[in-house]
Protein backbone atom coordinates (compact mmCIF):
# COMPACT_ATOMS: atom_id res chain seq x y z
CA UNK A 1 0.00 0.00 0.00
CA UNK A 2 1.25 3.54 -0.86
CA UNK A 3 -0.07 6.73 0.33
CA UNK A 4 1.30 9.18 -2.76
CA UNK A 5 -0.32 12.27 -0.96
CA UNK A 6 -1.95 13.32 2.36
CA UNK A 7 -5.23 13.18 0.34
CA UNK A 8 -5.41 9.89 -0.37
CA UNK A 9 -5.98 9.07 3.31
CA UNK A 10 -9.35 8.03 4.20
CA UNK A 11 -11.65 7.41 7.00
CA UNK A 12 -9.14 5.01 9.83
CA UNK A 13 -5.85 5.73 8.27
CA UNK A 14 -6.61 9.21 8.02
CA UNK A 15 -7.02 9.34 11.64
CA UNK A 16 -4.13 7.15 12.29
CA UNK A 17 -1.39 9.64 10.43
CA UNK A 18 -3.26 12.79 12.18
CA UNK A 19 -2.65 11.30 15.41
CA UNK A 20 1.20 9.60 14.37
CA UNK A 21 1.76 13.30 13.10
CA UNK A 22 0.73 14.79 16.67
CA UNK A 23 2.75 12.42 18.63
CA UNK A 24 5.90 13.48 16.54
CA UNK A 25 5.27 17.12 16.45
CA UNK A 26 4.56 17.78 20.00
CA UNK A 27 7.66 15.66 21.62
CA UNK A 28 9.97 17.75 19.19
CA UNK A 29 7.98 21.11 20.05
CA UNK A 30 8.08 20.30 23.93
CA UNK A 31 11.65 18.85 23.76
CA UNK A 32 12.86 21.84 21.50
CA UNK A 33 11.28 24.24 24.20
CA UNK A 34 12.83 22.22 27.42
CA UNK A 35 15.70 22.55 25.86
CA UNK A 36 16.06 26.17 24.55
CA UNK A 37 15.98 26.86 28.27
CA UNK A 38 19.85 26.45 28.56
CA UNK A 39 20.13 28.86 26.26
CA UNK A 40 22.49 31.32 28.33
CA UNK A 41 22.80 29.03 31.08
CA UNK A 42 25.01 26.20 29.15
CA UNK A 43 28.16 25.19 31.26
CA UNK A 44 30.10 26.44 28.10
CA UNK A 45 29.35 28.58 25.81
CA UNK A 46 30.26 26.19 23.15
CA UNK A 47 27.71 23.70 24.30
CA UNK A 48 25.32 26.53 25.26
CA UNK A 49 25.57 27.50 21.17
CA UNK A 50 25.20 23.80 20.12
CA UNK A 51 22.54 23.06 22.44
CA UNK A 52 20.56 26.05 21.58
CA UNK A 53 21.03 25.30 17.98
CA UNK A 54 19.36 21.87 18.45
CA UNK A 55 16.63 23.01 20.40
CA UNK A 56 15.52 25.45 16.96
CA UNK A 57 16.46 22.28 14.96
CA UNK A 58 13.37 20.47 16.97
CA UNK A 59 11.03 23.50 16.82
CA UNK A 60 11.54 23.29 13.15
CA UNK A 61 10.91 19.76 13.05
CA UNK A 62 7.74 20.37 14.85
CA UNK A 63 6.84 23.22 12.31
CA UNK A 64 6.99 20.86 9.30
CA UNK A 65 4.77 17.85 11.12
CA UNK A 66 2.19 20.65 11.83
CA UNK A 67 2.47 21.85 8.58
CA UNK A 68 1.47 18.75 6.99
CA UNK A 69 -1.17 18.54 9.71
CA UNK A 70 -2.55 21.92 8.10
CA UNK A 71 -2.63 19.96 5.07
CA UNK A 72 -4.57 17.02 6.41
CA UNK A 73 -7.37 20.15 7.65
CA UNK A 74 -5.86 20.94 11.16
CA UNK A 75 -5.52 24.00 12.57
CA UNK A 76 -2.22 26.63 11.37
CA UNK A 77 0.65 25.58 12.54
CA UNK A 78 1.26 28.61 15.24
CA UNK A 79 -2.47 27.82 16.41
CA UNK A 80 -1.53 24.36 16.97
CA UNK A 81 1.97 25.30 18.79
CA UNK A 82 0.76 27.44 20.90
CA UNK A 83 -3.17 27.68 21.25
CA UNK A 84 -4.13 24.69 22.61
CA UNK A 85 -4.65 23.30 26.14
CA UNK A 86 -2.44 21.01 27.63
CA UNK A 87 -5.08 18.10 27.52
CA UNK A 88 -4.85 18.42 23.76
CA UNK A 89 -1.25 17.47 23.38
CA UNK A 90 -0.10 13.91 22.46
CA UNK A 91 3.59 14.49 23.78
CA UNK A 92 5.28 11.66 26.07
CA UNK A 93 6.04 12.93 29.42
CA UNK A 94 9.81 12.21 28.92
CA UNK A 95 9.97 15.59 27.38
CA UNK A 96 7.89 17.54 29.44
CA UNK A 97 10.25 16.88 32.58
CA UNK A 98 11.96 19.70 33.75
CA UNK A 99 15.46 20.52 32.31
CA UNK A 100 17.07 19.55 35.33
CA UNK A 101 20.76 19.57 36.10
CA UNK A 102 23.00 19.53 32.56
CA UNK A 103 23.90 15.79 32.92
CA UNK A 104 20.30 15.21 32.89
CA UNK A 105 19.24 16.78 29.92
CA UNK A 106 22.06 15.70 27.61
CA UNK A 107 21.09 11.88 28.96
CA UNK A 108 17.54 12.85 27.90
CA UNK A 109 18.61 14.42 24.62
CA UNK A 110 20.29 11.21 23.66
CA UNK A 111 17.25 8.92 24.59
CA UNK A 112 14.79 11.27 22.74
CA UNK A 113 17.47 11.86 19.68
CA UNK A 114 17.83 8.06 19.73
CA UNK A 115 14.17 7.41 19.27
CA UNK A 116 14.03 9.97 16.38
CA UNK A 117 16.50 7.73 14.66
CA UNK A 118 15.13 4.84 15.07
CA UNK A 119 11.17 5.80 14.21
CA UNK A 120 12.53 8.72 11.21
CA UNK A 121 14.71 5.31 9.81
CA UNK A 122 11.52 3.55 9.65
CA UNK A 123 9.26 6.84 8.46
CA UNK A 124 11.77 6.83 5.27
CA UNK A 125 10.54 3.53 4.34
CA UNK A 126 7.04 4.01 4.96
CA UNK A 127 3.95 4.14 3.13
CA UNK A 128 2.76 7.50 3.39
CA UNK A 129 5.05 9.04 0.82
CA UNK A 130 4.91 13.16 1.94
CA UNK A 131 5.86 12.14 5.55
CA UNK A 132 9.03 9.49 4.25
CA UNK A 133 9.64 12.15 2.30
CA UNK A 134 10.17 14.97 5.26
CA UNK A 135 11.46 11.73 7.38
CA UNK A 136 14.56 11.77 5.11
CA UNK A 137 15.42 15.34 5.01
CA UNK A 138 15.19 15.41 8.54
CA UNK A 139 17.51 12.76 9.06
CA UNK A 140 20.85 14.36 9.13
CA UNK A 141 19.64 16.86 11.90
CA UNK A 142 19.02 13.80 13.71
CA UNK A 143 21.83 12.40 13.10
CA UNK A 144 24.34 15.08 14.48
CA UNK A 145 21.88 15.53 17.76
CA UNK A 146 22.64 11.58 18.25
CA UNK A 147 26.65 11.76 17.77
CA UNK A 148 26.00 14.98 20.14
CA UNK A 149 24.18 13.16 23.01
CA UNK A 150 25.77 9.72 22.91
CA UNK A 151 29.31 12.13 23.13
CA UNK A 152 27.77 13.41 26.39
CA UNK A 153 26.72 10.55 28.06
CA UNK A 154 29.94 9.03 27.12
CA UNK A 155 32.37 11.60 28.68
CA UNK A 156 30.10 12.52 32.02
CA UNK A 157 29.38 8.39 32.45
CA UNK A 158 32.92 7.95 32.39
CA UNK A 159 34.25 10.99 33.71
CA UNK A 160 34.22 11.31 37.39
CA UNK A 161 32.70 9.40 40.42
CA UNK A 162 30.77 12.03 40.88
CA UNK A 163 29.42 12.70 37.40
CA UNK A 164 29.33 9.15 36.94
CA UNK A 165 26.70 8.75 39.65
CA UNK A 166 24.95 12.18 38.65
CA UNK A 167 24.54 9.99 35.10
CA UNK A 168 23.29 7.13 36.68
CA UNK A 169 20.66 8.75 39.01
CA UNK A 170 19.94 10.83 35.60
CA UNK A 171 18.83 7.61 33.54
CA UNK A 172 17.17 6.05 36.45
CA UNK A 173 14.87 8.36 37.02
CA UNK A 174 14.28 9.11 33.04
CA UNK A 175 14.40 5.38 31.35
CA UNK A 176 10.79 4.95 32.01
CA UNK A 177 10.00 8.24 30.93
CA UNK A 178 11.72 7.52 27.69
CA UNK A 179 9.86 4.20 27.50
CA UNK A 180 6.82 6.01 27.64
CA UNK A 181 7.91 7.46 24.26
CA UNK A 182 6.54 4.02 22.81
CA UNK A 183 3.34 3.88 24.64
CA UNK A 184 0.66 1.84 22.27
CA UNK A 185 -2.50 3.42 20.82
CA UNK A 186 -5.31 2.99 19.30
CA UNK A 187 -3.53 3.24 15.96
CA UNK A 188 -0.93 1.05 16.37
CA UNK A 189 -2.69 -1.67 14.31
CA UNK A 190 -3.62 0.86 11.12
CA UNK A 191 -0.26 2.32 11.19
CA UNK A 192 1.36 -0.76 10.73
CA UNK A 193 -1.22 -2.91 8.20
CA UNK A 194 -0.97 0.12 6.02
CA UNK A 195 2.99 0.19 6.44
CA UNK A 196 3.06 3.84 7.62
CA UNK A 197 4.92 3.72 10.90
CA UNK A 198 5.95 0.25 12.64
CA UNK A 199 4.08 -0.41 15.85
CA UNK A 200 5.59 1.13 18.88
CA UNK A 201 6.25 -2.02 20.76
CA UNK A 202 8.44 -2.90 17.34
CA UNK A 203 10.04 0.58 17.54
CA UNK A 204 10.56 -0.13 21.28
CA UNK A 205 13.02 -2.60 20.63
CA UNK A 206 14.57 -1.47 17.86
CA UNK A 207 15.21 1.48 20.49
CA UNK A 208 16.58 -0.22 23.27
CA UNK A 209 19.16 -2.21 20.83
CA UNK A 210 20.59 1.07 20.07
CA UNK A 211 20.30 2.61 23.25
CA UNK A 212 21.90 -0.45 25.30
CA UNK A 213 25.72 -0.17 23.59
CA UNK A 214 26.09 3.74 24.27
CA UNK A 215 24.94 3.11 27.97
CA UNK A 216 27.03 -0.12 28.48
CA UNK A 217 30.42 2.11 27.03
CA UNK A 218 29.15 4.92 29.81
CA UNK A 219 29.49 2.43 32.11
CA UNK A 220 25.55 3.02 32.97
CA UNK A 221 22.85 0.21 34.01
CA UNK A 222 19.75 0.08 32.47
CA UNK A 223 16.77 -0.03 35.30
CA UNK A 224 15.78 -3.49 35.20
CA UNK A 225 12.35 -3.69 35.96
CA UNK A 226 11.39 0.28 34.52
CA UNK A 227 7.62 0.37 34.41
CA UNK A 228 6.69 2.88 31.35
CA UNK A 229 5.06 6.27 32.13
CA UNK A 230 1.90 6.25 29.61
CA UNK A 231 -0.44 8.74 29.50
CA UNK A 232 0.97 11.21 27.03
CA UNK A 233 -0.10 10.03 24.07
CA UNK A 234 -3.54 10.06 24.85
CA UNK A 235 -3.43 13.62 26.60
CA UNK A 236 -2.51 13.07 30.06
CA UNK A 237 0.33 14.62 31.30
CA UNK A 238 1.86 15.93 34.31
CA UNK A 239 1.58 19.42 35.61
CA UNK A 240 4.64 20.00 34.26
CA UNK A 241 3.52 20.38 30.66
CA UNK A 242 1.51 23.10 31.88
CA UNK A 243 3.49 25.19 33.58
CA UNK A 244 5.90 24.92 30.33
CA UNK A 245 2.89 26.04 28.04
CA UNK A 246 1.58 28.92 30.24
CA UNK A 247 5.37 30.03 29.91
CA UNK A 248 5.84 29.29 26.08
CA UNK A 249 2.46 30.32 25.13
CA UNK A 250 2.50 33.83 27.05
CA UNK A 251 3.08 36.07 24.11
CA UNK A 252 1.12 34.20 22.01
CA UNK A 253 -1.88 34.60 24.23
CA UNK A 254 -1.55 38.41 24.42
CA UNK A 255 -2.27 38.95 20.54
CA UNK A 256 -2.85 35.98 18.47
CA UNK A 257 -3.30 37.48 15.22
CA UNK A 258 -0.09 39.68 15.93
CA UNK A 259 2.19 39.54 12.65
CA UNK A 260 6.05 38.85 13.27
CA UNK B 1 44.18 30.27 39.99
CA UNK B 2 43.97 26.82 37.99
CA UNK B 3 42.66 27.54 34.12
CA UNK B 4 39.74 25.44 34.42
CA UNK B 5 39.15 26.56 30.57
CA UNK B 6 39.38 22.91 28.61
CA UNK B 7 41.83 22.61 25.53
CA UNK B 8 41.88 24.76 22.46
CA UNK B 9 41.86 23.05 19.03
CA UNK B 10 41.70 25.18 15.67
CA UNK B 11 38.70 24.68 13.35
CA UNK B 12 39.14 24.85 9.90
CA UNK B 13 36.15 24.54 7.63
CA UNK B 14 35.82 23.37 4.18
CA UNK B 15 32.65 24.72 1.79
CA UNK B 16 32.63 22.62 -0.75
CA UNK B 17 34.66 19.16 -2.14
CA UNK B 18 37.97 19.95 -3.46
CA UNK B 19 38.05 23.47 -1.78
CA UNK B 20 40.55 24.08 0.68
CA UNK B 21 39.90 24.12 4.02
CA UNK B 22 40.20 27.41 6.11
CA UNK B 23 40.61 28.51 9.45
CA UNK B 24 37.61 30.09 10.82
CA UNK B 25 38.46 30.19 14.44
CA UNK B 26 38.94 27.82 17.70
CA UNK B 27 37.16 26.22 19.72
CA UNK B 28 37.28 24.61 23.61
CA UNK B 29 36.58 21.16 24.41
CA UNK B 30 38.19 18.00 26.31
CA UNK B 31 38.77 15.86 23.44
CA UNK B 32 39.10 15.98 19.60
CA UNK B 33 36.36 14.15 18.99
CA UNK B 34 34.14 16.35 21.43
CA UNK B 35 35.68 19.71 19.50
CA UNK B 36 34.18 18.07 16.14
CA UNK B 37 30.72 17.79 17.68
CA UNK B 38 30.99 21.38 19.37
CA UNK B 39 32.53 23.05 16.08
CA UNK B 40 30.00 21.86 13.87
CA UNK B 41 27.22 23.71 15.49
CA UNK B 42 29.65 26.87 16.52
CA UNK B 43 31.32 27.09 12.30
CA UNK B 44 28.97 25.51 10.15
CA UNK B 45 25.47 26.89 11.46
CA UNK B 46 25.53 29.29 9.06
CA UNK B 47 27.68 28.60 5.78
CA UNK B 48 27.64 25.70 4.32
CA UNK B 49 29.77 22.84 4.85
CA UNK B 50 30.99 19.57 3.94
CA UNK B 51 34.37 18.54 6.17
CA UNK B 52 35.20 19.89 9.51
CA UNK B 53 39.01 19.55 10.72
CA UNK B 54 40.26 20.10 14.31
CA UNK B 55 43.69 20.02 15.37
CA UNK B 56 45.09 21.13 18.87
CA UNK B 57 46.38 24.32 18.96
CA UNK B 58 49.19 22.64 20.71
CA UNK B 59 50.25 20.91 18.21
CA UNK B 60 51.14 24.20 16.13
CA UNK B 61 54.14 25.86 15.80
CA UNK B 62 54.70 29.53 15.12
CA UNK B 63 56.99 32.04 13.89
CA UNK B 64 57.26 34.91 16.52
CA UNK B 65 55.84 38.15 15.39
CA UNK B 66 59.74 39.75 16.70
CA UNK B 67 61.17 37.53 13.82
CA UNK B 68 58.64 39.00 11.29
CA UNK B 69 61.66 40.63 9.85
CA UNK B 70 62.00 37.31 7.95
CA UNK B 71 59.36 37.49 5.97
CA UNK B 72 61.49 41.21 4.24
CA UNK B 73 62.25 40.99 0.70
CA UNK B 74 65.67 42.84 1.32
CA UNK B 75 66.34 43.11 -2.61
CA UNK B 76 63.80 43.21 -5.17
CA UNK B 77 62.20 39.73 -6.08
CA UNK B 78 59.64 40.62 -8.32
CA UNK B 79 61.35 37.80 -10.85
CA UNK B 80 59.48 35.09 -8.19
CA UNK B 81 55.80 36.79 -8.44
CA UNK B 82 54.34 34.46 -11.83
CA UNK B 83 52.15 36.89 -12.89
CA UNK B 84 49.81 35.91 -15.88
CA UNK B 85 49.50 32.40 -14.66
CA UNK B 86 46.34 30.77 -14.19
CA UNK B 87 46.39 29.81 -10.18
CA UNK B 88 43.18 27.52 -9.60
CA UNK B 89 42.46 27.06 -6.06
CA UNK B 90 42.26 23.22 -6.85
CA UNK B 91 43.37 20.99 -9.16
CA UNK B 92 41.93 18.00 -10.12
CA UNK B 93 43.28 14.31 -11.18
CA UNK B 94 43.67 15.42 -15.00
CA UNK B 95 45.46 18.89 -14.42
CA UNK B 96 42.04 21.26 -14.85
CA UNK B 97 41.22 23.72 -12.52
Amino acid sequence: MTFNSLESLKGTNRDAAINLLYRLADDELIIGHRNSEWTGHAPILEADIAFSSMAQDEMGHAQAYYQLLHQLGERDPDTLAFGRKPREYRCASLVCLPKGDWGFSVLRQFLYDASETVRLTALCGGSLVPLAQLAGKLRGEEKYHLMHGRSWVLRLGNGTDKSHAAMQAALDFAYPHALGLFEPTEYDEPLAQTGISPREDELRRQWESAVAPVLADARLTVPGEAKPFYGGRVGQHSDGLGELLESMQLVYKIDPTAKW
Amino acid sequence: MTDTQWNVFEVFHQQARGEPHVHVGSIHAPDAEMALVLAKEQYSRRQACVNLWVVPAEAILATAYENDDIFERGTDKSYRESWGYKTPKTIHGDGTA
